[in-house]
């Protein structure tokens, strides 16, 4: 794919080993990887344009290539509801990030501005990643978000590439599986939306292989019929004095 | 089926004619333990000695220098300090040897130094097209051609017995290990065709060895011992494997679980990926089986080679002892297999034939005082109802009145069905004899209902790797 190639390229020109979170949601949407509306503003009136097009609740990130952890330079505000808060936000964001880079000693670049979402409605909370082995190779993984992941370390493993029905086991493997199908009158979740995100981000690393590490987290999975949404989604490129 | 050559590997265990370099007349060294192998008459080949020292070795001729061999040699086992090995393969160069076994260690497992010695030689192996095993290994043992370069004396370590039903063959990484399970499995009676120990895997590798064991009749299970890959051939690896399991079971047990995640790593995904997690993800997704250790490895070898595999999960337990039945069906249960009572049908046509004392159920308790025939109507109703895939045999012998012809209608009516048997036996002295005579008749047979229900599973799993789809699984478990 040419949109990926092209970015990873300028992220390296920049000496950059990840790629920022407009460029992977550009990459993942040209592998139709279901996505919230997004846009970027270099300024406060921009974002609140971008904000009123896309339509509100909204949420901003930071766009720098010298912040990879957003959140640590206070460069995330979510669910901003109306144009003074879109407003309030851009200009924190700035300064937040300012303040970063002068803790850091850096000079933060400030060019690329914010990244606009629309806040997506909370669904089960999924994380879909891929990690690059050494022995082995890309494998993604899949797993429940919040203390499944972060406490029982319950998620399960594929090479890529893999196929629907190694998908479809991927899931069935997880302890928390029966969350996805549905419990205590909960409506089972949409795993055909799920497991076409898996696919996808397979095919996505396949044809990319300088892609060394990514995270679609979180994945929201809504009902049966609903679909599911990549909310948050970072990719790491190999450092241009390694080869791919 | 895979299309790379593997005739450049065949040559490793049907060599008709090796030299042995660094053959040595002082007892006790490696030298002289490789060559006492070869001069044993099971080996038909012929064998050289190869050292400036001697003119002979414990009676055969012995030579300077390859090239004053005058017949051709096949392949040429190196057991000479590493320093020399490179002007060693010079020699095996310059004689158009295309196989060499590097027994000597001291090459790349014991620093840079070791590395660039290694180097050197695979360079001229490479430049000659000679394949190498090894170095640092105990290389091979072949069951029916007699190759044998394992330096350990027979009286401390025992060589295994190929069998006529059916055999393994083993990949070890570690020489110590491929030495341990060769007087194990002989121990075992377990019927071996080839052990392979591949130390530093300078040329020839476990892909090289999985495309030749695919291929290799004697071959029925292929086993690996592995620590983990080099860089990248965790990814060959399972592209090999998953041509061949479905038509040749492989089983793996691999140390180095608990190798840590990526200490670096900047994703959350990395983090909580260790090698060991994406090793197990590529044996599950390439249908190979992992196993937890070698005693489990054994159990489920011997049934998947000398069984057919499952075309399903439903188990009938037959027992003439109620405690054995109990305890088998419980460890089935808890290994995920399905074990399904009777239907009306069965339940009526088997009460008919069984005295009204007999359990039917699932398991079916024949009762102490059974003789064979009892077994015999149960098999007969229960596979011509096929209501089950797979059936595990209790047979204790301790009672008189079951006599050894219950092995007869046991094999007999295995291979008639084409359905797997598996047999459980626990006793003494009488019974492991009896034991014996079950697998010689192509049933394997284990001293407790666990390590029955573990081959039971394996060949389900197998069964489920082999026919897909088309598995017919009934019990949908809760377990992950």
């Amino acid at each position: 794919m040419k949109e990926a190639k092209k970015i990873f390229k300028t992220a390296l020109a920049e000496g950059r080993t990840f790629v920022l979170e407009h460029e992977a949601k550009n990459i993942m949407r040209a592998y139709g990887i279901p996505i919230p509306p997004y846009s970027t503003a270099t300024t406060a009136d921009d974002a609140v344009a971008k904000a009123k097009s896309i339509g509100f609740p909204v949420v901003l990130k930071i766009l720098s290539k010298d912040i990879l952890h957003k959140s640590d330079a206070g460069g995330v505000k979510i669910n901003l509801k109306s144009e003074s808060e879109v407003r309030k936000a851009f200009n924190e964001i700035i300064e937040n990030a300012k303040s970063y880079g002068r803790e850091k000693g850096i000079d933060v670049d400030l060019s690329r501005g914010v990244f606009v979402s629309s806040f997506a409605n909370m669904g089960t909370e999924i994380i879909v990643g891929v990690t690059r082995d050494p022995q082995f190779g890309h494998a993604l993984m899949v797993g429940l978000g919040g203390i499944f992941v972060e406490v029982l370390k319950d998620v399960s493993f594929r090479l890529i590439p893999f196929t629907e029905s190694d998908a479809r086991e991927m899931l069935k493997e997880l302890k928390a599986y029966k969350i996805l199908e549905g419990i205590r009158g909960e409506a089972p979740r949409d795993v055909d939306a799920l497991v076409k995100i898996m696919l996808s981000v397979s095919k996505m690393v396949e044809e990319n292989q300088e892609i060394t590490e990514l995270d679609c987290n979180p994945t929201f999975v809504y009902k049966v019929g609903e679909g599911a949404l990549v909310v948050d989604a970072r990719i790491l490129i190999d450092s241009p004095n390694k080869k791919a | 089926m895979p299309t790379v050559s593997t005739e450049s590997i065949d040559v490793f265990f049907n060599a008709r004619s090796v030299a042995i370099y660094g053959a040595s007349a002082s007892q006790n060294s490696v030298g002289q333990a490789i060559v006492q192998n070869f001069i044993k008459p099971q080996y038909t080949g012929k064998v050289y000695a190869v050292n400036p020292k001697y003119n002979q070795v414990l009676g055969i001729p012995c030579y300077p220098t390859l090239q004053d061999i005058e017949e051709n040699v096949d392949l040429v086992v190196v057991a000479v300090p590493a320093r020399i090995t490179p002007r060693v393969f010079e020699d095996i160069a310059a004689k158009g040897i295309k196989a060499a076994i590097i027994i000597s260690g001291g090459f790349s497992e014991t620093g840079p130094t070791g590395a660039e010695l290694e180097d050197e030689v695979v360079a001229i192996a490479k430049k000659h097209g000679i394949r190498v095993i090894g170095p640092n290994c105990v290389g091979v043992v072949d069951t029916h051609s007699h190759i044998d370069t394992f330096f350990l004396p027979e009286y401390r370590c025992s060589r295994p017995r190929p069998s006529n039903v059916a055999n393994i063959s083993l990949v070890s990484q570690s020489g110590a290990f491929a030495a341990a399970i060769s007087d194990w499995t002989a121990e075992l009676g377990l019927g071996i065709s080839k052990l392979i120990s591949l130390g530093n895997k300078c040329d020839v590798d476990d892909d090289d060895l999985l495309r030749y064991l695919a291929e290799d009749s004697t071959t029925q299970v292929i086993c690996y011992y592995t620590e983990g890959y080099d860089e990248s051939k965790g990814r060959t690896f399972f592209d090999t494997a998953r041509k061949v399991t479905p038509y040749k079971p492989i089983l793996v047990v691999k140390s180095g679980k608990g190798s840590k995640a990526r200490a670096a790593a900047s994703s959350h995904t990395g983090s909580l990926a260790g090698s060991d997690r994406i090793a197990g993800a590529a044996y599950e997704q390439s249908g190979v089986i992992r196993v937890d250790n070698f005693e489990h490895m054994f159990d489920a070898a011997k049934a998947l080679a000398m069984q057919p595999a499952a075309r399903g999960d439903r188990v009938l337990m037959i027992t003439n002892g109620g405690g054995l039945g109990v305890m088998t069906t419980d460890a089935l249960e808890a290994l995920n297999l399905a074990i399904p009572s009777p239907s009306e049908e069965l339940n009526k046509r088997l009460h008919e034939r069984l005295p009204a004392y007999c359990a039917v159920g699932n398991p079916i308790d024949v009762v102490g005082d059974t003789d064979a025939s009892r077994y015999d109507a149960v098999f007969k109703e229960a596979i011509e109802s096929g209501e089950y895939d797979m059936f595990v045999v209790g047979m204790l012998l301790q009672t008189p009145s079951l006599g050894m012809d219950i092995t007869n209608v046991i094999a007999n009516y295995q291979r008639m069905s084409g359905l797997p048997f598996v047999v459980v036996s626990m006793g003494g002295a009488f019974t492991t004899k009896a034991g014996e005579i079950m697998e010689l008749m192509g049933v394997p047979t284990y001293a407790t209902g666990e390590k029955a229900a573990l081959a039971a599973e394996a060949l389900a799993k197998y069964g489920e790797i082999k026919y897909g789809d088309k598995f017919n699984k009934t019990l949908v478990s809760d377990k992950p």
